[in-house]
Parts: C-alpha cells; structure tokens; sequence
C-alpha cells in the first residue's frame, strides 16, 4: 500500500524575531489511506506544531528531515499547493476573518479548488452545510467572527467535508464541542475514513472516537517533539486513567 | 498656465461668470454671488498641502462643443459601457428605479422621477433650479462662505453642474436615486454644486457617482454639496468616487442634521486620483444622529487627507465617524477625524482602520475628541497593520493563492461599510479592489 504521509526524523524550529526554538525533535510517523493515526499527548508537546508544519505554516521551519505526501516531498511546497494536492487542516484555533462572508468564501474554495460550477456551488454549499448543522441564513456570518468553540470546530468539519481531501489533520476537533456535536463529528471522521482518507487525528480525549472501528485506530504519543511510544487503540484508555506522566515513567521516556 | 496673473485670471473668471450667467439665465443674486465670489477670491486664505498655486487650475475656455444628451442612449459609449460595467441598466430593470445621468445642465429623467415628482420629489439640474425656485436663495452658500478659503471662493464664482434635491416633509422614497456625473463641456472649471434638501420626516438614498474616465479634460475636480436634514429626517448619501490618475479632488461637504434626524453619508474611493483633500463637517442636532463613513483605496502615488467634523450641538445628538484605508504602492493616506461635542449627554466614536499592503505606502491617522460638557461620551480606536499571518495562513491553507487570499482579506476589511450600498455596486467595488491588490502584488 503506498504512504499518504510518511515523515522521517523531521526538525521544526519556530520563529520569533530573531530567535528560533526548535519544538519538533527528530520525529517518525507513517500514514496510509483508511487508517486513523492518533496523536496525543501533554500539552506543549509540539501536537499543533507538526499538524501546522504539515500544513506548511511559514513561521515553523524546517531543519532538517523531511516530509512526503504521496511519495513525494513537499518540504518546500507553499500552503495553497500542499492543500491542492490534497491535505487539509482542521485547526485546534480557526481564525477569524473579519467581512469575508462565508457563503461567498466556501463557494470560492469548491469553485477554485474543486472546479465546481458557479451555478451549482451554492446549493453544493448549503446542502453539506445542513448536514453539519449550519442553517442557509448562518452562511452569512463572516467566517469564525463570534463563533463559539464548538460551531468552530463545525466549521472546519464542513470545509473538510467540501474540499475532499486525501489526508485530513484534525487539531483537537472535540475541544469545545458537546456531547451531540462531538457525536456527529466522530461520525463525519467514520465517514472520512470510510471513503479512504488517511486520518490524523490529535485529542487528548478518547470520547471523539465513539463511532470509529477500534482496529482502524493506531495510537502515537508524543514527548517534547518527538514519537515516544505507538500502539492500538488499548492506549488511549491507559492514557485516561494512569495519564502522561506515569506512562512516561514506566516506560523509561523521561531520559 | 502657471505665469497666470491675478489680471489674467480675473479677466477668465470674469468671462465664465458672464457666459453662465446667459447660458442659465440666471437670476441677478446669483451672477452678483458669483462677482463677489470672485473678488474674494484673491484675498481668500488658501492652505492646501498639494495645490500651492490654485491660479494654476483657472483655466481658460475652449470652444469645444458637445452632442446634447436627452436619454442614456445618446451617451457616449465609454460614458455607456462604463454605466453598463456598474450594472446601471440592471438597477434600472430591477427597481425600476431613478436614475438620473447629469450632464452640465440638463437631468436625464426616466419615468420613475415623473411619477414621483408629483408626489413632491424634485431632482433638477442645479442650473435650472436656481432658476425656478426663488427660495434658494438661502439655501445656496447657506452653509459656506466664499471668504474662508480660494478654493471655496473659485467654485462659487464658477460653479456649474450639479443638482438640488428637494423631499417633501413626510415623503419615504423606497428606492435608492442613482445620480451620476457626466462633466462634458470643457469649457468650464469642474465645480459642480449639490443641495440636498430633506424636509421633515421624509426619507431618501442619494447615490452619487462621480466618473468619467475619458471625458475629464481637467485636472482640478471643486464639488461642494450642503445638505439640510430636516427634523426627524432619515437621508444616506452614497458616494463613489472613481478618478483618473490626473485628477485633484477637493469635494467641500457640510450637513446640518435636524432635531432626531439621521445622516448616513458613505463616501468610496476607489480611483487612483493624484491627490484628494477634504474636510467636511456635520452639524447635529438635539436627538439626532450623523454618521460619517469613508472607504479609501490609496494607489500608485494617491494623496489623500480626509479630515471630517462632526459637531454634536444639540443635546443626546450622536456621532460615528469610521474609516477604512487599504494602502498601496506609494500611496500616502491621512485621517483626521474630529467629534465635537458641545451639548449635553452626547455620545460620538471615531474608528480609523488601515491595512498597508506596501513598505513605501503610507499612513497617517490623528483621531480628535473635543468636548465642552461634562457628560459627553466620546471615545476612538485606531489600528494600522498589516495583513495578519494566521489569516493568510488560513486561507491558503484551504487551497487559495496568496493573491486570492489577500483579496479576501481586503475585500473583507471594507465590507461592514457597504452595507448601505446596493448589491450592483458592491459587486463592482469588490472587483475593483481585486485588481487593485492584484496590481499591487
Ligand atoms: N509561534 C510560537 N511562538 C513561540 N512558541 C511556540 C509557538 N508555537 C509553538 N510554540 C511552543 O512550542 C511548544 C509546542 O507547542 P504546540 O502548540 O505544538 O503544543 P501542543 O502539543 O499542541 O499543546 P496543546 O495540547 O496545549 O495544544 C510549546 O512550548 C509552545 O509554547
Ligand atoms: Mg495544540
């Protein structure tokens, strides 16, 4: 089976000023279609970084590694041309922008990015919009702009949803959500990877994965920017109960 | 053109005055307002930071004559297809709506003025009002004076163009009037005069714009408008500006806002003119309400310095005074909002929004807040940046082109402020503003 994402011994500084940090330490992942790979892990330990540098965000540089989609590096690919070929970004904080109205602004990405025609992609728009609980007349909010933290996470489900991707990040898309939303976006992940779509999945909490076959699940955790243990789905519940820092402890990755 | 000496402008004043005066027939106060005028005209302070030598602009006439335009038909084609890339034909069809296309001294009047006439609109050329109606005597320069500076002086002297508006007390007009100028005859200084007059509890959108790529033979645009708010009165004036490269405008506004009126004035400029200087100024009454937005696209070498007073005079009355810049290439753009409050429990708030798209583009702001009582509530934001980061980021995330996300972004940036703009126009702003970025890109 060919890799969606394969990513070998991988180094991320990010920027500020003058200074760079280097937050990702040499990390290994790989990553196929209809599999659902769990990152987790204590807060700060770099999740959102590599999700963002996956992503291609120009404040997070690379140093060294690399990172391929489809057998091919995309170390120097712009954020557009990482999108188009197919990877996306549900982010764990969506920005807000202001006076973009999201009708006009997700008919644009299904025209431009999808080759949809004009004619149709309102209706396009509206109906998977439904289907994440968004009303036609919510369409006319500007993007993100007085959102709470679980319509956010909405939202980024539904641009998932229209761009049709082939490797969807996921940036904690339970945080913030209720018991129904969380519920209904699991479904949408069962839905995603059902049709193929490599999963990249980042939480902190078992719950998002209610509606997904345990044996699709592959479970990462992370440590000051790098993979320390992987495993199935049985991780995510020692997590819960015992937490990082005792799984840390035992298994010697406190070194 | 600039060896001209105050004989030599005289002598040219002297002669537009005499040919407006038998070209209008006009009434005697009126050519005796223009000779004062243009006596003032020489000992008038004169303080512009662009214009050092306004006799510069006193322009000699040409003989040059123009076809007559009786409808939108006998305009000229770029005159046409420039009404028809701003969707007028459209708004036509669809609201059967009024639009009158001026050009120097007749109104093109479509069926939709006739009706409402009756009902005591009145939207006449200003040449043929001053004419027909007496009383606007008092109206016309009511709320400048010639004295206060040249430029003020040389449009009274010269004024030509423009229309008076008249609303009957209690008249609701439900559709937005779309007036446009056409400025034809080379002959005259371009200082078109605009008197909007509203009574008491009507309401009425004026839409103004002024544009006329091809035809402007000069480079000093002198637009002066007064507009008197009647109590409880409700008027927005729309403004779309679009100047060629050349073009210095110094539109002059002021306003008097009535007892619980409101005045809504948006003001777009969206052309690339060599420089703009304005400083208009509302006066508002107890209870009532003025509201003064500006959208400027500062481009290529733009010089724009946009002050705007609103004066809060009667008690509870209310100010807002916002403005949005995007600034580009060498653009220099300054504010300076003023709210003046002079009367008891008034509010006002001014907002200056810049989005600088270039290392050399530049951007000045100085909000003021003036207050003489103690229970005024005045308060100013201002925020000059660049495109944020994470925005950009997050858009190109989704698939979208540096440049497709910068236009978003800047298209966003002005959208709250054409929220009284009809749909036609906001389509055709918004694809001026891609251009532009693209341009500056
Ligand atoms: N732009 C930035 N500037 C400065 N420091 C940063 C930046 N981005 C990340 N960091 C630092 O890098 C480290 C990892 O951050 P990251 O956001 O990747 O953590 P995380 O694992 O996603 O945490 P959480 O579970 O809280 O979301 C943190 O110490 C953070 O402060
Ligand atoms: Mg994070």
């Amino acid at each position: 089976m060919n890799n969606i994402l394969l990513i070998r011994n991988l180094h991320v500084a990010v920027e500020n000023g003058n200074s760079k940090k280097e937050i990702i330490k040499g990390l290994n992942l790989e990553g196929h279609g209809g599999e659902i790979h769990l990152v987790m892990g204590p807060n700060g330990s770099g999740k959102s970084t590599l999700a963002l540098s996956i992503m291609g965000h120009p404040r997070y540089g690379i140093l060294d590694g690399e990172i391929k989609f489809e057998n091919e590096k995309i170390n120097h690919l712009s954020p557009d041309e990482r999108a188009k070929r197919g990877i996306f970004l549900a982010f764990q904080h969506p920005e807000e922008v202001e006076g973009v109205r999201i009708i006009d602004y997700l008919r644009m990405l299904v025209e431009k990015v999808r080759k949809i025609d004009r004619k149709e992609s309102y209706d396009f728009v509206v109906a998977r919009a439904k289907e994440v609980w968004f009303r036609e007349e919510d369409l006319n909010r500007y993007i993100n702009v007085g959102f709470s933290g679980g319509e956010r996470k909405r939202f980024e489900i539904l641009q998932a949803m229209l761009l049709d991707p082939k490797l969807v990040i996921l940036d904690e898309p339970d945080s913030g959500a209720d018991v129904d939303s969380l519920s209904l976006i699991s479904l949408k992940l069962r839905e995603m990877r059902e049709s193929g779509k490599g999963i990249l999945l980042i939480t902190h909490y078992g719950r998002i994965l209610q509606h997904i076959e345990k044996k699709r699940i592959k479970v990462h955790i992370m440590r000051d920017g790098k993979i320390v243990m992987s495993g199935g789905e049985e991780l995510v519940d020692r997590i819960e109960k015992e937490g990082f820092a005792k799984i840390f402890e035992e298994c010697g990755c406190n070194e | 053109m600039s060896d001209l000496t105050n004989q030599d402008a005289k002598a040219i004043i002297e002669n537009q005055i005499e040919t407006l005066k038998k070209r209008n027939k006009e009434p005697e106060w009126m050519t005796k307002l223009r000779y004062k005028a243009m006596k003032t005209f020489f000992e008038a302070p004169h303080n512009d930071p662009i214009i050092k030598n306004p006799l510069k602009f006193v322009v000699k006439s040409t003989e040059e004559v123009y076809p007559e335009i009786k409808s939108l038909d006998d305009l000229p084609p770029e005159m046409r297809s420039l009404l028809d890339r701003l969707g007028i034909a459209e708004v036509e069809k669809k609201y059967v709506a009024g639009i009158a296309v001026q050009s120097d001294t007749s109104i093109v009047l479509n069926e939709f003025l006739k009706t409402w006439r009756e009902k005591g609109l009145i939207m006449e050329s200003m040449e043929d009002a001053v004419r027909k109606y007496p009383a606007l005597k008092d109206k016309f320069m009511g709320l400048f004076n010639p004295a206060e500076s040249k430029l003020a002086a040389y449009h009274t002297a010269v004024w030509n163009g423009g229309v008076f508006l008249h609303v009957k007390s209690g008249l609701k007009v439900p559709v937005p009037m779309h007036l446009f100028f056409l400025i034809q005859n080379s002959a005259m200084a371009q200082a078109p005069h605009i008197i909007i007059d509203a009574e008491p509890q009507s309401e009425i959108h004026l839409i103004e714009g002024c544009t006329s790529p091809v035809l402007v033979r000069h480079s000093l645009h002198l637009d002066m408008t007064e507009a008197y708010i009647g109590n409880d009165a409700r008027v927005k004036l729309s403004v779309l500006q679009n100047w060629p490269e050349y073009v210095h405008t110094r539109p002059m506004t002021r306003a008097v806002v009535g007892k619980n009126a409101e005045f809504i004035n948006t003001t777009v400029g969206l052309g690339t003119g060599k420089s703009n200087v304005s400083n208009p100024k509302y006066f508002v009454q107890d209870g009532g309400y003025a509201e003064l937005n500006s959208i400027i696209l500062g481009q290529k070498d733009f010089y724009v310095d946009l002050g705007g007073e609103i004066h809060l005079q009667g008690a509870k009355s209310h100010g807002l005074n916002v403005s949005k810049s995007v600034i580009m290439d060498r653009s220099h753009v300054i504010t300076r909002s003023v709210i003046q409050a002079n009367a008891p429990k008034t509010k006002g708030h001014i907002s200056c929004d810049a989005l600088i798209l270039s290392p050399k583009a530049n951007m000045e702001t100085y909000p003021g807040l003036i207050s003489s009582v103690d229970d005024s509530e005045l308060s100013h934001e201002a925020a000059i940046g660049k495109i944020k980061e994470e925005e950009l980021f997050y858009l190109m995330s989704r698939g979208l082109k540096e440049e497709e996300a910068t236009q978003l972004i800047v298209k966003g940036f002005v959208d709250p402020l054409l929220k009284d703009i009809p749909t036609e126009f906001v389509i055709e702003i918004r694809k001026i503003i891609e251009l532009a970025v693209s341009g500056g890109m």
